[in-house]
């Protein structure tokens, strides 16, 4: 099948989730690959190690995340699952032999006058054979040229579009440069595909071709808004509002009675703060409207439950990134829910450990890490990563090229096995776990019509 | 006193040129580069809230200005940051007129609450700009950059004048040059008769006044000089990090900032830069125990404004009266 990169790092073949496939198959296939958890890459990394116990003196590996400030919450799952995966691979034998060590940096409230020092420091201080990160904000790819100077691996999850571009207009200098998930681009087409198929597949009939689009005021949740906006007319929606709320935001009124004045089919929430969030499903409930209601993130966070609690009941929202409901991701959760107590969140350490296992393995294939100025090394293991297809607790993560952005399933691939899972939840039942909905095959359960929807 | 604040200038500038030469590592460099800005910034902010008692929090809006104008300028019209420069640094002085026009019937904390709601209405500007003004590849880009930042619009070109190693040394040397030419117009000012107008103004306005010093007249003038050093450290800020972003403007910096001016002794002339020197080592020092960051900043500010409200600055000065006593005392003896 021919492929072609549109800039997006899309893979366009035929464009529909594998509704036909064998489903069983699939995960029977994945789970033998994998074979529970983390064997998948103890397996590989471990053969390649030939047994070799890790010693001598540590790799290190560097984490510039936010571990105070507002993303401090995120930025510790960051740093805590850079420690278990650490811990893991020095249990396989390290990368040849070489045990690995966590050092970390904090990106503070973020921006490019905090990242970009903390880059410099694990670089010059730790000097770091590689930075593995979740995201951080307001740099806008400046921290790259600190990177390409030092020649490292980077891998983040800043999950932002401008990556492409920068990648993909000087991937020579920004060679050794990953983002570990898909842009939030594909927040966009992606949802109004979901939304079709659900029509498709006769589970939900929508009253109209209306989309009303609400978004907070900070570019992650723009660009989501503007790739659902800018493709509507495409999948067949009609933009029927498109409002911007500042944020934090907890008094929904008037954004409220514009959506009751001409109900859409579908309302678009692509704020992600969870508390605002469970106030406007709070402020909804009373008065609700025949709308399916999806939005970003928040709903994932257990905040957004706790808070909206029943009114909750039916909100669907996605991620492009995050553990999987099946065995491998299940077993991921159980491990670092037991090393990192119940209250932590493995869904968002995910990412980051899944990277620091391609990597090791990269590492380990390429003959070894590279540390700063290291370019030749690092190069090797770089042209491993854009090689390598990873199936880990997120799914399955390989780059595009030239971009080195992983590539999303089903939005830029039909084939599960060469994208990751951009995943459907549905709150069903607020005190439990969501729903994973879509895509298939790794979808748990049905979609449910929400409550507040009167047939 | 302009001859040993001179001296003592001289001293610091020329082991701030020697440092780079011990061969310190990048980091330390962009620290100091950083610690050259926002001292550069503390400095003329205390000469409108230590020297002139106008209680302005206006500094952190002044340097975005100053920033984003080059970095707009580099972007838009396509000229070289080096150009830029002293163009945002004079538009920053009008902008910083008018605040100070929309101040002038103002006093203490009122001053404060204006300025303060001028920086979160120019934020509010930013954050809220979501509007696709031009298409770069397959990239929306905002006019002012959005939430997301400005961006590509060049550099200081270090990078191909220096090397990709070395390119940090001609930032380094950028911000102590303004850092050197901001404290000395700072000492100038403050060491002049201008600078002892403002402090007439400031203990006590009635008087001054009646002395024929104009409020209007040197209010807006106090304005406008810190304005220039403040916006030309945003165009340096802008030009070295290539991005401009919203969050120049949060609470957290500018209170990291007043912090300085606090610690280091406000309406002193060599205060601020030493409260600037001790934030920021005490942050780097708490990066050791990050969870205890916040609380160590808070306590280093909460120690300083209970035993020592002059500052640094405040207890040099005492142990070097102490000293003089002493020594005058045995000389009579």
């Amino acid at each position: 099948m021919r492929r072609k990169s549109d800039g997006k790092g899309t893979e366009t073949t035929a464009r529909r989730p594998l509704e036909n496939e064998s489903r069983r198959r699939f995960i029977k296939g994945a789970t033998v690959a994998a074979a529970g958890g983390v064997a998948a890459t103890g397996t590989l990394l471990a053969d390649i190690n030939g047994g070799a116990k890790a010693a001598g003196k540590p790799i290190p590996i560097g984490g510039g995340v936010p571990l105070t400030g507002w993303a401090a919450t995120d930025g510790i799952e960051f740093k805590r699952a850079l420690e278990l995966a650490s811990e893991e691979i020095n249990a396989m034998g390290g990368i040849l032999g070489q045990p690995v060590e966590p050092v970390f940096e904090d990106t503070k409230e973020q921006g490019a006058a905090n990242i970009i020092p903390a880059m410099q420091r694990l670089i010059d201080r730790h000097e770091v054979h590689a930075i593995i990160n979740g995201y951080n904000t307001g740099a806008v790819t400046a921290e790259y040229d600190t990177i390409a100077d030092a020649g490292i691996i980077y891998i983040h999850h800043n999950t932002d579009i401008v990556h492409h571009q920068t990648v993909g207009d000087n991937p020579e200098r920004y060679s050794t440069i990953f983002m570990g998930d898909p842009a939030e681009y594909w927040y966009g087409p992606g949802l109004l595909q979901f939304l079709n198929d659900l029509d498709a597949n006769g589970l939900y009939k929508r009253p109209n071709n209306k989309i009303a689009i609400v978004t907070g005021s900070q570019n992650y949740s723009v660009v989501i808004a503007n790739a659902i906006r800018d493709s509507a007319a495409k999948y067949g929606w009609d933009v029927s509002l498109y409002e911007t709320v500042v944020i934090p935001i907890s008094e929904w009124g008037p954004t409220l009675a514009k959506l009751r004045s001409d109900p859409p089919a579908v309302i678009a929430v692509t704020h992600w703060v969870p508390q605002d969030l469970a106030q406007f499903m709070l402020q909804f409930a009373p008065t609700p409207t025949n709308s399916l209601i999806y939005m970003q993130y928040g709903p994932s966070l257990a905040a957004f439950r706790e808070i909206g609690k029943a009114a909750t009941d039916g909100v669907l929202y996605s991620t492009v990134i995050g553990s999987l409901q099946d065995k491998i991701g299940q077993d991921f959760s159980d491990r670092y829910r037991a090393k990192f107590g119940d209250s932590s969140t493995p869904a968002v350490g995910a990412q980051v450990y899944d990277s620091a296992h391609y990597y090791a393995i990269a590492a380990a294939l390429a003959g070894g890490t590279g540390g700063p100025g290291e370019f030749d090394q690092n190069a090797k293991i770089a042209a491993r990563l854009r090689r390598q297809i990873h199936r880990g607790v997120v799914g399955t993560t390989k780059f595009s090229i030239p971009e080195q952005a992983a590539i999303p399933y089903p939005d830029a691939t039909n084939d599960p096995s060469l994208g990751m899972p951009h995943q459907y939840l549905q709150i069903q039942d607020w005190q439990t776990e969501p729903a994973l909905v879509a895509p298939s095959p790794y979808q748990t359960k049905q979609f449910k019509m929400p409550p507040w929807i009167k047939a | 006193m302009i001859r040993r604040d001179l001296a003592i200038g001289l001293i610091f500038l020329a082991c701030a040129i020697a440092l780079p030469f011990l061969g310190p590592s990048r980091y330390v460099i962009t620290q100091l580069f950083l610690f050259f800005l926002w001292a550069t910034v503390v400095t003329q902010w205390n000469l409108v809230f230590g020297v002139a008692g106008i209680f302005s929090l206006a500094p952190m809006v002044l340097f975005a200005f100053g920033g984003y104008a080059a970095g707009m300028i580099g972007l838009y019209l396509e000229w070289s940051l080096w150009v830029a420069l002293p163009i945002a640094g004079l538009g920053t002085v009008l902008f910083s007129l008018l605040i100070g026009l929309a101040c002038l019937r103002l006093r203490g904390a009122y001053v404060a609450l204006l300025t303060l709601a001028i920086a979160q209405v120019v934020y509010l500007l930013i954050i809220t700009d979501t509007e696709c003004f031009f298409m770069d590849g397959m990239t929306c880009r905002n006019f002012t950059g959005g939430t997301r930042g400005l961006a590509k619009y060049g550099d200081f070109g270090f990078r191909d004048l220096l090397g990709r190693q070395d390119w940090v040394m001609g930032s380094y040397f950028t911000g102590l040059a303004l850092l050197a030419l901001a404290t000395l117009a700072s000492i100038i000012i403050i060491r002049s008769p201008l600078g002892l107008a403002f402090q007439a103004l400031r203990d006590n306005p009635a008087y001054a006044v009646s002395q024929g010093i104009s409020r209007f007249k040197y209010q807006l003038l106090v304005f406008a000089l810190s304005a220039f050093f403040t916006g030309l450290a945003g165009g340096i800020y802008a030009g070295h990090f290539s991005v401009m972003g919203a969050n120049t403007l949060y609470l957290s910096l500018l209170l990291f900032l007043l912090s300085m001016m606090v610690v280091g002794g406000v309406g002193s002339v060599w205060g601020p830069l030493l409260g600037a020197a001790v934030l920021m080592l005490t942050d780097e020092a708490l990066k050791e125990v990050i969870e205890y960051r916040s609380i160590g900043l808070g306590l280093l500010l909460v120690l300083f404004a209970m035993f020592w409200p002059k500052g640094i600055a405040g207890v040099l000065n005492g142990v070097n009266e102490r000293l003089k006593r002493r020594f005058r005392s045995r000389v009579r003896s």
